[in-house]
């Protein structure tokens, strides 16, 4: 399946993958809004970590085996059979976080209930690679199963 | 090939579905006494509070069951079995096996009390049919007890805290959420639910008896000789794993299921066990015991699947970790959190209403409680879980984990985040 993956050596801390993410998984889909105003508050599903040296943009890695599918409670993290995409159904989700306990990359964000990235699965291109300014972040596919 | 499996939980419809990945063609039959299609137990307090609705609660669509041809038959409570025949009986059907599972779970444990059983309004609370129960009693003036300050009693009081005005819960240990916390942690966690829930907490305390009217338990007595009064009585001292079947049909057996703790297969070859029934060994000291959580369920149905249909799927680590929220207070631990003696030594933070302690053995991390810090923490899961030599990484251990704590050539297995230039 296509994934997300981070060239740390390209990667200059903007951040902009993080406004992105958050302006993509808004109500208002406006930047401003989305980064400025808007309540809840949208939660960006990638973190950039590191500092000016060194820092890469960190996100789910829609594992073949995902440990936070086989550690939902609530059946509300499922991996789609057709795409590959791990992704939270919010109506089920009680928000208890066992997902975020067990995953090993540390991609799964605290809200209401669980935030992580879906990859903009209605998109063509997820928000953070079309809108990193160096291609720090490349969206290709490297093998691994879609189920 | 003919796979029963008994129990439709967590570790049932894992072993299930693994079955049907590695055996596309065999017959499988989960068998559960109760009258729904598997749901998600842990959500019965959601429920109770009102925040889930029960057709959210469902793990699997209806239609997913019939796809994945696997037959899943409710209210069938199977009496026993007989392995001579490779046979189990529900009512008056009986299922032939080539395989059979046992994912029985565990049953309330209620400690004698005078009086107490057998009353109209004295339930336990671990299935969606007792969460029911309780809802329908529920309401504004009900003064509700709860005996224990577990997690299952912690969930309960919560629950009816949200409805009834007046909420006690009695505890045997001197602290709360005893399983999970330490007595450093217990102490704010206590006050946190003092003040949000107004439940009000009688530690180091048992019930000696109840006093009732007719079927109805109006009141009950502490050892200390105080008098609550209660109109609705919640047993939740704890679970005992479900074995009964097990026992009656001569399978090895102490405390839980005895399996072998790779394949999960039990004395009789034909036989496995998984989840809150079966005895688990905890990679982090060695100990045999139950460890009644989710993903252990899960890993351990998937595992008894996988060696049932002639796969190769074991277990290779069992440890505890657990999530869990008390009005917003989220709360998150893993591993060896009681551990006693000079071998392990402790980290603590604590900030406002936010605390972190990891439990280390040497230079590994076998441990961690973290109230309101849970960021990340599958990293420290996985540092605990690989048993990762601490003095290599970088940073503070007790900030936030993120990629790089690890050096380069650590970040790119551990983390899959960075392409080769």
């Amino acid at each position: 399946m296509k994934r997300i993956y981070a060239k740390e050596e390209l990667c200059v801390n903007c951040r902009l993958c993080e406004v992105y993410c958050k302006t993509a998984h808004s109500l208002s889909k406006d930047v401003l809004t989305a980064n400025k105003y808007e309540e809840p508050a949208p939660v960006s599903r990638v973190t950039v970590y590191g500092d000016k040296y060194i820092s890469a943009a960190l996100n789910c890695r829609h594992c073949d085996d995902p440990k936070c599918v086989k550690a939902c409670i609530t059946g509300a993290m499922t991996k789609d059979k057709a795409t590959g995409i791990v992704y939270v159904n919010e109506d089920k989700c009680i928000g208890c976080m066992t997902c975020l306990a067990v995953c090993p990359y540390g991609c799964i964000k605290e809200g209401k209930t669980a935030v992580k990235c879906d990859l903009c699965r209605n998109e063509d291109e997820p928000a953070c690679v079309k809108n990193c300014p160096n291609h720090a972040l490349v969206y290709t596919d490297l093998g691994g199963e879609n189920e | 090939m003919k796979y029963v499996i008994i129990g439709a939980s967590a570790a049932g419809l894992a072993c299930a579905l693994q079955i049907r990945k590695e055996d596309k063609d065999g017959e499988i039959t989960v068998l559960t006494k109760e009258n729904y299609l598997p749901y998600s137990r842990p959500s019965i307090s959601y429920y109770l509070k009102g925040v889930v609705k029960e057709n959210n609660m469902y793990l699997r669509k209806p239609s997913f069951y019939a796809q994945n041809n696997i037959n899943i038959v409710t209210g069938a409570e199977v009496k026993s079995i007989d392995r001579e025949a490779k046979t189990v009986k529900a009512g008056r059907k009986v299922y032939p096996y080539d395989k059979l599972c046992l994912c029985t779970g565990s049953k309330p444990f209620v400690p004698p009390m005078k009086n107490v059983e057998g009353k109209s309004n004295a339930l336990t609370f671990l299935d969606l049919d007792s969460s029911k129960a309780i809802k329908a009693k529920a309401g504004k003036s009900t003064r509700a007890v709860v005996i224990g300050a577990g997690l299952i009693g912690m969930k309960a009081a919560e629950g009816l805290s949200k409805i009834c005005e007046s909420v006690d819960v009695v505890e045997l240990a001197p602290r709360v959420l005893p399983s999970i916390l330490d007595e450093k942690s217990a102490k704010s966690v206590k006050k946190f639910l003092e003040t949000e829930g107004h439940i009000r907490f009688h530690l180091g305390q048992t019930v000696t008896e109840a006093k009732s009217k007719g079927d109805r338990i109006t009141s009950v007595i502490l050892k200390n000789g105080k008098e609550l009064a209660c109109d609705l009585l919640i047993l939740a001292v704890g679970v005992r794993p479900e074995t009964a079947l097990a026992e009656k049909a001569g399978i090895e057996v102490n405390r839980g299921i005895i399996t072998d703790p790779g394949t999960m297969r039990t004395s009789d070859e034909n036989i496995y066990a998984a989840g809150d029934c079966a005895v688990s060994v905890d990679m982090l000291d060695g100990s045999k015991r139950v460890i009644a959580l989710w993903p252990n369920a899960v890993n351990q149905g998937t595992a008894a699947g996988s060696q049932m249909a002639g796969g190769c799927i074991a277990i290779e680590k069992s440890y505890s970790v657990n999530a869990i929220d008390f009005y917003g207070l989220r709360i998150c631990t893993c591993g060896l959190i009681n551990a006693q003696g000079d071998r392990y030594t402790d980290k603590i933070i604590r900030e406002g209403e936010s605390y972190k302690r990891l439990i280390f053995e040497g230079s590994r991390l076998v441990g961690y409680v973290l109230i309101n810090s849970s960021a990340n923490a599958g990293i420290y899961t996985s540092l605990i879980e690989t048993k990762a030599d601490i003095s290599a990484l970088r940073g503070n251990i007790l900030d936030t984990p993120g990629p790089f704590m690890f050096d380069r050539a650590e970040r790119e297995i551990r983390m899959k985040g960075a392409l080769p230039l």
